[in-house]
């Protein structure tokens, strides 16, 4: 009967109007058995109909934040544009922002809470419904507060949306277990050490568009982009500025350059001290600046005093002369120059003294609150809105450096490794509730071992993200959190970026292109998730906005402003601006608040570890069209760029056998393989003793179909950690390669 | 047929005790007795029948099918991921099908609802066959659902673990494919 039978015949059995009369009463009682349908009379569309232009877009594809309109076709979004009304990035967009369409397309993005029936590590999910995933998520870090205290529970999260969930474990629950990955794994140093030198946190706040020359220290831009930020060092060039790039690499930034300084990695700071001593020894400084502003100047000249020329020649593996052109080419410029403060600067573990000598170069050269200089715009007032702080005080008390006396210029949060540590061996208390929430600490972190021993000793892991990152396959219950394209969450303000233009300040809010909800997924933002887990974790009354966009709409208020008047404007609201130029800052030379914490209270040369014998340095960086793990799923991105090439000398290259292009894998000094293959970039433009390539590949997560395994994960091979003394921070530069080709090691001659 | 394709959406939706019960595996045991399925029959009584937990299996196997699952969503339940040069959702073709839904005098109650989920074509044609289009009910199934179905099913049938899919895939292409 099987094989004869068609679906003619099968309608016209009898037992089908039993079997159909059944259906009907079967599914009768379910209410969402009703049809995803509604009638209407077809009209003919003409050509374009429907398309509109949805405003208050604001970019997430990286930290940058653009801002954009949407082109939405019939409630699909088509193509992503630069909001014309803004002073920032125009109608500029990057390959990321231009790709963010797919993302919000990508069918790997998680649709529905998830609860892992499986394994961490191994899950196995089971869709389950958002009652079911937050009664869960609040039962189980509840019992983690009671057993253990509030400490007891770690966030590790990323991202705007992510501030308010961060800011209620830390205020309202009271763990001083926070760690942001952009802190500690990228800028933290930098802002605390400007803040111990200047008084404030840098930003990427130089005027590089009005400088003289512009000086950039591993900063690889073109290779970085965020767009205002280009476009600032753009307008410098076409001004005629003078550019020096110290870098180990040939960079976008070095083609680019007057001056290419192809330092040894490790030690900039000793190259930044020689630069000071002989401007101070040939008096080519602000001595005025200096006089008015400067502290603790005296103790400073004579402390660096050691650091000659030929001295830093020695120790950074760069003529002498060139070191001195340097010099020369800043004193001749200054006060109009750009020395950039950077932004991804955990390296090698020194890191907090080379950012201290870049602020004190700064100073020392005058070139603060003027032209081209160290200026930071002066952008317009919003409000606050998010949680009160009864539990500050507690959280403060048990934050492990302040217990241990150790990093005692840690950004906000809490050093990564002191968390991890804590949580692996249980000392000085447990920690057992883990939250992440859109950080993907896998890649993040060095040491991946040892993260992942830190979640498999956790009572309950809770993960939010938009993908299916390596960091929720250790979820115990997995939230889909809506894109930036669907949802309320930041106010992003500022000024024109060209400060030789008429000063202007502009609000916008991230406002959604489309909308968040559709039939196949349930998809919430993290304002409505992060009070329903407090509702139920008995700290609903802590609770001051109802949603993102009360959040947003109380943050407007100060400003006069509502979402729905920025709607009318286009999504931005301009209003007159202010003279950035003028406000000077005192500059710590030598600091007495250093030295009494116990660090050094002059800028100083720590020498970092040497590759050993045959291996080279593993040096990391950006790709335009890549932000990290955050788009390594992203088609139209991946398509650009798929594997990250790794970058060797020409000359060790032809020393080894190897060809460019060729496939090869990396091991490190611990012995650790890559787990997967990249090719190599034969080139004259990197040093012998150093390799490189782009950060962010290689995921080892499959659900992320598009990205899984397409070049190498450095991460992977940074194994070894070096710490900062005075921050925490990561340094991640102190690891070493051998390239492996066909199986076998190859050693890389020095 | 209006029933029947209803009664394969409903089989697609996620796996609930509040429609998957008794009488729903009564009708589905009809239509396999009936089609003379009787291996897919028997396989699939013994997996509900031998546990007391019987439908988290089904469940988990949803997820990982449709949903969300390592090593990836062995098949997402969308026509353009099959038909599109990049695997995305909301393709042209999806497109395609919305615009048909409309010709029909048809809209999707979601704005932003991706149009050719599973879920909505198998809708979309119990409408199309309550109304008595029969024409449009073959054009619909030539031009957006078996260009897709197959590739879909091949997917599903190549890793599926629980018999209750390999049955529901087989049992949709049995009522969709073309009869020469």
């Amino acid at each position: 009967m099987a094989l004869n039978l068609t679906r003619r015949k099968f309608l016209q059995t009898a037992s089908l109007a039993a079997a159909s009369a059944a259906m009907s009463g079967c599914f009768a009682r379910q209410a969402n058995a009703s049809t995803p349908f509604v009638k209407k009379p077809f009209t003919a569309p003409g050509s374009f109909a429907g398309t509109k232009t949805a405003v208050g877009g604001v970019c997430e594809m990286c930290f940058w934040r653009c801002q954009l309109v949407g082109k939405v076709r019939d409630g699909k979004l088509v193509k992503l544009e630069g909001n014309p009304k803004s002073i920032d990035n125009g109608q500029s967009i990057c390959a990321r922002g231009n790709a963010g369409v797919k993302l919000l397309y990508d069918p790997d993005r998680l649709k529905f809470p998830m609860k892992n029936v499986g394994k961490r590590g191994a899950p196995e999910w089971k869709r389950i419904s958002w009652t079911e995933a937050l009664d869960e998520c609040a039962t189980k870090l509840k019992a983690v507060v009671d057993k253990h205290g509030p400490q007891g529970i770690a966030i590790f999260p990323h991202g705007s949306s992510a501030k308010y969930p961060m800011t209620f474990f830390e205020n309202v629950v009271g763990t001083p277990n926070n760690s942001e990955a952009s802190f500690f794994q990228c800028r933290g140093i930098r802002d605390t050490a400007y803040v111990a030198t200047l008084g404030v946190a840098p930003g990427e706040n130089v005027d590089m568009a009005n400088a003289k020359a512009i000086f950039l220290l591993g900063g690889h831009f073109g290779e970085n982009v965020h767009v205002s930020h280009l476009k600032r060092y753009l307008k410098g060039l076409e001004n005629g500025a003078k550019l020096i790039v110290v870098d180990p690499r040939f960079s976008a930034s070095v083609s680019k350059a007057d001056i290419w300084v192809k330092i040894k990695p490790g030690t900039d700071t000793a190259f930044l001290l020689a630069i000071m001593n002989y401007l101070i020894k040939e008096g080519k400084y602000d001595k005025k600046y200096v006089a008015e502003h400067g502290k603790g100047f005296d103790e400073f000249s004579k402390g660096i005093a050691h650091a000659t020329l030929k001295w830093a020649a020695k120790t950074c593996d760069v003529p002498e002369k060139q070191i001195k052109q340097v010099a020369d080419m800043l004193a001749a410029n200054a006060p109009n120059v750009s020395i950039h403060p950077g932004r991804h600067v955990s390296w090698h573990g020194n890191d907090f003294q080379r950012e201290r000598a870049l602020a004190c170069l700064t100073g020392l050269l005058g070139a603060i609150g003027v032209k081209g200089g160290f200026v930071a715009g002066k952008g317009p007032k919003t409000g606050k809105a998010g949680w009160p702080k009864p539990m500050a005080e507690h959280a403060e008390k048990f934050a492990l450096h302040k217990m241990a006396k150790v990093y005692k210029f840690s950004p906000p949060g809490t050093p990564t490794d002191l968390i991890r540590n804590a949580a692996v061996t249980g000392k000085p208390y447990a920690i057992k509730g883990f939250v992440a929430w859109g950080q993907n600490p896998i890649q993040t972190v060095p040491d991946q071992a040892l993260t992942i021993k830190m979640l498999e000793q956790m009572d309950f892991v809770m993960v939010c993200d938009v993908m299916p990152t390596d960091i929720t396959m250790y979820a115990d219950i997995l939230l889909p959190e809506s894109s930036y394209l669907e949802r309320y969450d930041h106010i992003q303000k500022g000024t024109q970026w060209n400060f030789a233009d008429p000063h202007q300040q502009f609000i916008s809010a991230r406002m959604p292109l489309v909308s968040p909800t559709a039939a196949d997924h349930e998809r919430k933002e993290s304002v409505w998730i992060m009070n329903e887990l407090a509702k139920r974790m008995g700290y609903g009354e802590h609770i001051k906005v109802k949603s993102a966009e009360d959040m947003i709409n109380t943050m407007l208020k100060d400003a006069n402003l509502t979402i729905e008047q920025l709607v009318k404007e286009d999504g931005i609201h301009l209003q007159p601006g202010v003279d950035p130029y003028g406000k000077a800052l005192d500059v710590e030379f030598h600091s007495a608040e250093l030295a009494e914490a116990g660090y050094p209270a002059i800028p100083t040369y720590v020498p970092v570890p040497e590759p050993p014998k045959g291996f080279a340095r593993l040096v990391y960086g950006r790709a335009p069209m890549h932000t990290f793990n955050r788009t390594q799923n992203n088609t139209w991105l991946h398509n650009e760029m798929p594997i990250n090439p790794v970058w060797l000398n020409d000359e060790c290259a032809k020393k080894m056998g190897l060809k460019d292009g060729d496939t090869i894998e990396l091991v490190n000094q611990d012995g650790v393989k890559s787990r997967t293959s990249s090719v190599v970039k034969v080139t004259p433009g990197i040093r012998k003793d150093t390799v490189y390539t782009a950060h962010g590949y290689g995921t080892m997560n499959k659900a992320m179909t598009v990205g899984v395994g397409a070049g190498i994960d450095d991460q992977s091979l940074i194994t070894k950690v070096a710490v900062d003394p005075e921050t925490g921070a990561h340094g991640m530069r102190n690891n070493f390669v051998k390239f492996i080709k066909n199986g076998k090691v190859l050693s890389i001659p020095a | 047929m209006a029933e029947i394709y209803r009664f394969l959406a409903q089989s697609m939706r996620y796996p609930t005790s509040d429609w998957m019960q008794a009488d729903y595996f009564s009708i589905l045991d009809a239509f396999l007795a009936e089609l003379g399925w009787d291996d897919e029959a028997q396989a699939l009584r013994q997996s509900i029948s031998d546990k007391t937990d019987w439908l988290e299996p089904i469940q988990v196997e949803h997820t990982r099918l449709f949903v969300n699952a390592i090593p990836k969503v062995v098949a997402p339940p969308y026509g353009s991921v099959y038909l599109s040069d990049d695997g995305m959702l909301y393709g042209p073709s999806a497109e395609k099908a919305k615009a048909f839904y409309r010709e029909q005098g048809f809209e999707l109650v979601g704005e932003s609802d991706i149009p050719d989920h599973i879920n909505f074509e198998l809708e979309f044609l119990a409408l199309l066959a309550e109304e008595g289009k029969t024409q449009e009910e073959e054009l619909f199934l030539q031009k957006h659902f078996r260009p897709w179905f197959p590739s879909f099913r091949a997917r599903v049938l190549a890793e599926v673990r629980h018999p209750y899919y390999r049955v529901l895939v087989n049992l949709i292409d049995f009522f969709i494919r073309e009869e020469l």
